[in-house]
C-alpha cells in the first residue's frame, strides 16, 4: 500500500528522475491491483487513483482498464464510493472531448479515443443497461457520474444508446424521475441528457411525453420563474421542443392535456418591462417559447391539429398576449420578429383569429391598426430586413383564406372609400409597389397579390381601382400601372414582384388580361424577354416569368381584343419566340434554386435582401398553371393546322402514329432504365454488405489499434526511462529483445547450415562421378574378361553375388 | 374544461386486431376500413362522466409487432388501465393472449386494469373463437369481457367506460395511490378538495412529484 501511494505520487508530480515507475506502468500495475486484489479497501484505492490517471494516461486507462472497470462495476455494485470512482473514470475515457492534461502524451491526437472507447464499451449492451440501473440509486457519488457516463456515450454514439435506451425496461422512466430530483445539478445533466436523447427519435419522443414530461417541465419552469428565470428554463423549452417538433401524436398529446393553457403566463410582460430591459437569457427564453407555439401551429402539421391548437391559442388569451407584446416598446428587435412570425402562424387560416387581429389596435396617436403599424414597417427601408420579411408573412397568413380581409384591404383602395385622411393598408401597399426602394416594391407587390389569392371577385374589383398620375392627366389603372413600372424600372426585385402581381392577378382573370394587353409596350417587352437569348445573373427568371405571362395572356383570353386573341398571341409564340424556346423559357422558373427555396414552407426566408425573388403562393400558382398554359398553346397550334390542311382526320391519324412510336420508343426507355435499375440494386446490395463486412473488420482493427497504441506508448516510456526500466519488470519490451536475439542467432545457424549442406552437396556430386567413371571401369573390365573367355553373371541381377565376389 | 380524474389507458394485442380503429371509434366516433401499421404509438383523447363526474381518458394506441413489443414495454408503468384486444375472426390472436398478458403483468403497476377484448363481433360468419372461450379465458385470469365491433360500434363505449368505472372503483376503494403519477391517474386541476367522495384529493396533481427513490 504504502509503496504505491508513493508511486502514485511520482506520477502525478514531484518527479525523482530516473528511479519511479512511469505513469503507464502505475496504470499498469493499478489495473493489476483492481482485478486481483481481494480486499475492497485495496480496489476503491486502486480505482480512485486510476480516476486520477484517466485523463493524462487516458489511452492506457481505457486499453487495458476497461474490462476491469466493467467487473467492477457488477461486482462492487454495493460499495457507492467505488462505483462512483468507475464511473468516473469511464466517463472521461469515453469523452468527446480532449483534455488539456493529455495534450503531451496523447501520441495520436486525431483518432478519437472517446468513440473507440465508448464503441468498446458498447460490444456488450448489458453494460448500459448497469449504467441505467445505476441512475436509481440515491448516492449522489453514484447518480451523478450515471447521468455524466451516459451522457458521455450519447454525445459519441447517438443512434446506438438510443436504440439500447428503448428497449431497456423502464431505461426511459429512470431517466424521467431524475426530473424530479432536488439535487439540481443532477436535474439539470439530466435535462441536458434528455435533450439529446430525444433527438430525432419519434419513440422516445413518445415515451418521454407519456411519462409525464410536460408536467414536470412545466414545474420546474414554473419554479424557476417562468422566462425570468435561467438556463434551465432554456433547456426545458428546448426538450418540449424536441418533444414535439414534426411529432403528430405528441402535438395532440400537449393540446388534449391543456399545455397551451400553461404556456400563457410565459407571454405576460411586467408593467415595467421598459425599465428592467430584456437579459439576454430572458430573449433565449422567450424565443424558445415562440418557437413553440410555432412547433404547433406550424403550416406543416396537420389541418385539424392546427386549427385546434389555434382556437385554444385565441380562447387561453395566448394570442392576445403576443399581440401585446406586438405592440409593446422595448422589445428587442430578433424578439418581435420572432412575435410577428408566432402571431402569423397563430391566425393562419383561422378566421376567428384574422378577425381578432384585425381589430387589434396600437398604442399610437393617433390609434392605429396594428395591421396598418406593422405594414408600415415594411415599407421601411430603415428596418431590420428580417423583421419586414416577417410582416409580410403575418401579413399574408392574415389574408389566407379569409376573403373578408381580402376585401378589406382591397376596399381601402377603391374611389368610393370615404375620407383620405387615414392612413390604409391599401394606401400603405400602393405607394410601396410604386416607391423607390426595390425590397419596398417586391414586399407590396407579393403582399398585394395575397388579397386576390383564390378570390376572383377580388381580381374585379382591384381592376376598378384608379391613380392619378400626374397633375391634371387622365387617372390611370392600377394593373395599367403596373404594367407600365415593370417596362421603366431597372430592378430586377422590382421586375419580379411586379410580374408575381401580374401573374396572380390575371390567372383566371380575362378582364385583367385584357386591360394589360391594351398597354402600350407591354406585349411587346415579355415578347423581346422571352426572345431574348443571353442570361445575366438571373436574368433566365425574369424570362420565365415573362413567358409565363405571355401564356396567361393566351390561357385566360377571352378574344375581345382584336389584336391579340388567343389565336394571334399563339402565333406570336410560335413564329417570334418559338415553342421549344417558349417551353424552354417557362421551364427556367421551376429549374430555378430560388424556386426549390421559396416553394418550401410559406414563411420567406432569406438572409439577405437579394435573395428574395420568388414567393411560395407565386410558385403554387406557376405549378398549377404551368400545364395549362402548354396546353393552350398546344391546341390553338392544333387548331391553326388543322384550318390550313384539309385532310383534318389525316393529319390526326399521322400525329396519333407519331406519338405511338414515340410512346413506344418511352416504353423501351423505361423498360432499359428499369433493368439498370435493377442491376444497380443488386449492386448496392452486394456493395452494402461489402462495406458491412469491411466496417466491421475495421472496428476490429481500431480496437486493435487502440490497443497495441497504448502497449507502444507503454514500451515507448520505459525505453526511454531506462533506470526504471531496470527496476521493473520488462512486460512490454524485455520478450522482445529475447525474441529478436533468438532469431539473430537461428538466423546465423541457418546461415552455418546451409553452407555445410552445400558442401555435402558438393562431395556428393564428386562421389557419383567417381562412381560412373568406376562403373565404367568396371563394364570395360568385364566385356575384356568375356573376350578372354570367362563366364560374368550379370551384376545387376543379384547383388548377393557381387557381395560375395568382394 | 376540467375534469376531477384523468385516466391513462394503453391499447394493447396482435396487429390487425383493430386497436387503432377502436381508438379511433371511441374519440372520433368513426370508422377507417383501410388498414395502416401503426408506428410506435398513437394519441387520443376524450372525456366520459361517471357517477357524475368528468373523468378525462388518455389513451395510447400501441403497435402490435412483435418488433416493437419492447418499445410497448415502457408504457405500462405508466397506465391505470389497458385494453387486451383479439380478433374473433383469427384464432391465433386469440392463442396470443397470455404472452401479452405475461408481459402487461410483468412491466405494469399490479393495479392495473386490464379489459380482455374481442373486437370485429360483426364479422358473425367468420367467427374462430366463441364467447364462451373468450369469458372463460377473463375468468381465469380475473379480467372483465367484452366483445366489441369497432366498425359499427357495438360496446366500443362500454368497453372503455366500465374499464373506467373499473379504475374508478379502485380509486374509491383506496387501492390506487391516486397522487403517485405513476400508476396513470391524475387529479383534476381543479378539484375541490371538501368533496367527501374523493379521497387523498387534496391540491393540485400536477404539480406533485413522488419523489420516490
Ligand atoms: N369488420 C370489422 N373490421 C374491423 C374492425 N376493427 C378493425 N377492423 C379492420 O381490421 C383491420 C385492422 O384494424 P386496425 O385498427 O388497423 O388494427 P391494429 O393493427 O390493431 O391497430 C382494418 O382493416 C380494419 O378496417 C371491426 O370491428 N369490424
Ligand atoms: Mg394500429
Amino acid at each position: 500500500m504504502e509503496y504505491f501511494r508513493s508511486g502514485l505520487k511520482t506520477v502525478l508530480g514531484a518527479p525523482t528522475p530516473g528511479t519511479q515507475p512511469t505513469g503507464p506502468e502505475t496504470v499498469e500495475r493499478l489495473v493489476s491491483r483492481v482485478s486481483t486484489s481481494t480486499l475492497l479497501e485495496d480496489r476503491r484505492d486502486a480505482c480512485r487513483a486510476l480516476k486520477a490517471l484517466s485523463k493524462k494516461y487516458r489511452l492506457e486507462v481505457g486499453a487495458q482498464g476497461m474490462d476491469v472497470l466493467r467487473q467492477v462495476l457488477e461486482l462492487d455494485c454495493a460499495d457507492c464510493e467505488i462505483i462512483g470512482y468507475c464511473l468516473d473514470t469511464l466517463c472521461n475515457i469515453t469523452s468527446n472531448e480532449i483534455f488539456e492534461e493529455e495534450g503531451e502524451t496523447n501520441i495520436n491526437m486525431n483518432v478519437n479515443v472517446g468513440e473507440q472507447f465508448t464503441e468498446m464499451f458498447l460490444k456488450n449492451e448489458k453494460n448500459v443497461a448497469v449504467v441505467l440501473g445505476f441512475l436509481e440509486e440515491y448516492d449522489f457519488r453514484v447518480r451523478w457520474p450515471a447521468v455524466k457516463l451516459l451522457t458521455s456515450l450519447l454525445a459519441n454514439k447517438p443512434k446506438e444508446i438510443q436504440d439500447i435506451i428503448l428497449v431497456s425496461p423502464m431505461g426511459v422512466s429512470k431517466l424521467m424521475d431524475l426530473l424530479l430530483e432536488n439535487r439540481e445539478i443532477i436535474r439539470n445533466d439530466a435535462l441536458l441528457l434528455l435533450i439529446n436523447l430525444t433527438k430525432s427519435n419519434a419513440n422516445i419522443q413518445k415515451i418521454v411525453a407519456f411519462e409525464n414530461a410536460f408536467d414536470r417541465l412545466f414545474d420546474v419552469i414554473k419554479d424557476e420563474g417562468y422566462t425570468d428565470g435561467g438556463i434551465v428554463v432554456e433547456d426545458c423549452l428546448l426538450l418540449m421542443l424536441n418533444l414535439l417538433k414534426n411529432n403528430t401524436s405528441n402535438i395532440n398529446f400537449f393540446k388534449e392535456g391543456s399545455y397551451i393553457q400553461k404556456m400563457s403566463p410565459m407571454f405576460l410582460l411586467p408593467d415595467n418591462i421598459e425599465e428592467i430591459g430584456w437579459s439576454p437569457q430572458k430573449a433565449s427564453n422567450m424565443h424558445c417559447v415562440l418557437q413553440l407555439v410555432r412547433t404547433l401551429v406550424s403550416p406543416n402539421n396537420p389541418v385539424q391539429i392546427i386549427t385546434a391548437c389555434q382556437k385554444t391559442m385565441r380562447n387561453t388569451n395566448l394570442l392576445e398576449a403576443l399581440c401585446g407584446i406586438l405592440m409593446a416598446s422595448g422589445v428587442p428587435a430578433d424578439i418581435l420578429t420572432e412575435t410577428i412570425n408566432t402571431v402569423g402562424e397563430v391566425i393562419r387560416g383561422n378566421l376567428t383569429n384574422q378577425e381578432y387581429f384585425a381589430n387589434v389596435t396600437a398604442p399610437s396617436n393617433p390609434p392605429r391598426p396594428a395591421i396598418v403599424v406593422l405594414l408600415m414597417s415594411m415599407v421601411n427601408e430603415k428596418q431590420p430586413f428580417q423583421l419586414r420579411c416577417a410582416v409580410l408573412y403575418c401579413f399574408e397568413c392574415f389574408l389566407f383564406k379569409n376573403e373578408i380581409g381580402q376585401e378589406q384591404v382591397v376596399q381601402t383602395l377603391l374611389p368610393s372609400a370615404a375620407g383620405a385622411t387615414t392612413l390604409t393598408t391599401g394606401q400603405l401597399l400602393c405607394s410601396g409597389i410604386f416607391s423607390a426602394d426595390p425590397l419596398s416594391n417586391w414586399f407590396s407587390a407579393v403582399a398585394l397579390s395575397h388579397t386576390l389569392l383564390e378570390n376572383p371577385a377580388q381580381k374585379e374589383q382591384l381592376l376598378r381601382v384608379l391613380l392619378a398620375t400626374n397633375l391634371g392627366a387622365q387617372p390611370v389603372s392600377l394593373l395599367h400601372q403596373c404594367a407600365v413600372y415593370l417596362q421603366h424600372t431597372s430592378k430586377l426585385q422590382s421586375k419580379i414582384g411586379m410580374l408575381m402581381l401580374l401573374a396572380m392577378w390575371m390567372s383566371h382573370c380575362p378582364p385583367a388580361v385584357k386591360i394589360f394587353l391594351t398597354v402600350p409596350g407591354a406585349m411587346a417587352f415579355l415578347t423581346a424577354q422571352t426572345s431574348a437569348s443571353e442570361y445575366d445573373n438571373n436574368e433566365e427568371l425574369l424570362q420565365g416569368l415573362c413567358a409565363f405571362i405571355m401564356g396567361l395572356c393566351v390561357a385566360f383570353n377571352d378574344n375581345s381584343e382584336k389584336n391579340y386573341s388567343k389565336e394571334n398571341l399563339s402565333q406570336l409564340i410560335e413564329k417570334r419566340v418559338s415553342i421549344e424556346t417558349y417551353c424552354k423559357k417557362l421551364g427556367e422558373i421551376s429549374r430555378h434554386e430560388v424556386y426549390a427555396k421559396a416553394a418550401k414552407q410559406p414563411q420567406i426566408k432569406a438572409k439577405h435582401s437579394s435573395e428574395l425573388l420568388l414567393e411560395f403562393e407565386f410558385c403554387k400558382l406557376f405549378k398549377a398553371l404551368e400545364g395549362v398554359i402548354i396546353q393552350a398553346l398546344g391546341v390553338q397550334r392544333d387548331l391553326s393546322n388543322g384550318l390550313s390542311e384539309l385532310s383534318l382526320s389525316e393529319h390526326e391519324n399521322a400525329l396519333l402514329i407519331q406519338y405511338k412510336e414515340l410512346i413506344r420508343d418511352q416504353d423501351k426507355k423505361l423498360h432499359d432504365l428499369q433493368k439498370e435499375i435493377h442491376t444497380m440494386k443488386r449492386e448496392n446490395k452486394s456493395l452494402e454488405a461489402q462495406i458491412d463486412e469491411l466496417s466491421q473488420t475495421n472496428s476490429q482493427l481500431n480496437d486493435h489499434n487502440t490497443l497495441l497504441k497504448a502497449q507502444l506508448s507503454t514500451g515507448a516510456n520505459i525505453t526511454s526511462n531506462e533506470p526504471v526500466a531496470a527496476a521493473a519488470p520488462l512486460l512490454a519490451a524485455a520478450p522482445d529483445q529475447g525474441l529478436l536475439d533468438k532469431v539473430n542467432r537461428l538466423e546465423s545457424e541457418l546461415l552455418e547450415k546451409n553452407e555445410e549442406l552445400e558442401r555435402l552437396r558438393g562431395d556428393q556430386d564428386n562421389l557419383l562421378t567417381l562412381l560412373t567413371d568406376q562403373d565404367t571401369k568396371l563394364c570395360c573390365f568385364k566385356s575384356k574378361l568375356r573376350e578372354l573367355g570367362e563366364t560374368i553373371e550379370d551384376s545387376d541381377g543379384n547383388s548377393g553375388e557381387s557381395d560375395n565376389e568382394s | 374544461m376540467s375534469y376531477a380524474y384523468l385516466f391513462k389507458y394503453i391499447i394493447i394485442g396482435d396487429t390487425g386486431v383493430g386497436k387503432s380503429c377502436l381508438l379511433l371509434q371511441f374519440t372520433d366516433k368513426r370508422f377507417q376500413p383501410v388498414h395502416d401499421l401503426t408506428i410506435g404509438v398513437e394519441f387520443g383523447a376524450r372525456m366520459i362522466t361517471i357517477d357524475s363526474k368528468q373523468i378525462k381518458l388518455q389513451i395510447w394506441d400501441t403497435a402490435g409487432q412483435e418488433a416493437f413489443r419492447s418499445i410497448t414495454r415502457s408504457y405500462y408503468r405508466g397506465a391505470a388501465g389497458a385494453l387486451l384486444v383479439y380478433d374473433i375472426t383469427r384464432r391465433e390472436t386469440f392463442n396470443h393472449l397470455t404472452t401479452w398478458l405475461d408481459d402487461a403483468r410483468q412491466h405494469s403497476n399490479s393495479n392495473m386494469v386490464i379489459m380482455l377484448i374481442g373486437n370485429k363481433s360483426d364479422l358473425e360468419s367468420r367467427r374462430e373463437v366463441k364467447k364462451e372461450e373468450g369469458e372463460a379465458f377473463a375468468r381465469e385470469h380475473g379480467l372483465v369481457f367484452m366483445e366489441t365491433s369497432a366498425k359499427t360500434a357495438a360496446n366500443v363505449e362500454e368497453a372503455f367506460i366500465n374499464t373506467a368505472k373499473e379504475i374508478y372503483e379502485k380509486i374509491q376503494e383506496g387501492v390506487f395511490d391516486i397522487n403517485n403519477e405513476a400508476n396513470g391517474i391524475k387529479i383534476g386541476p381543479q378539484h375541490s378538495p371538501t368533496n367527501p367522495s374523493l379521497p387523498g384529493a387534496g391540491g393540485s396533481g400536477g404539480s406533485q412529484g413522488s419523489g420516490c427513490c
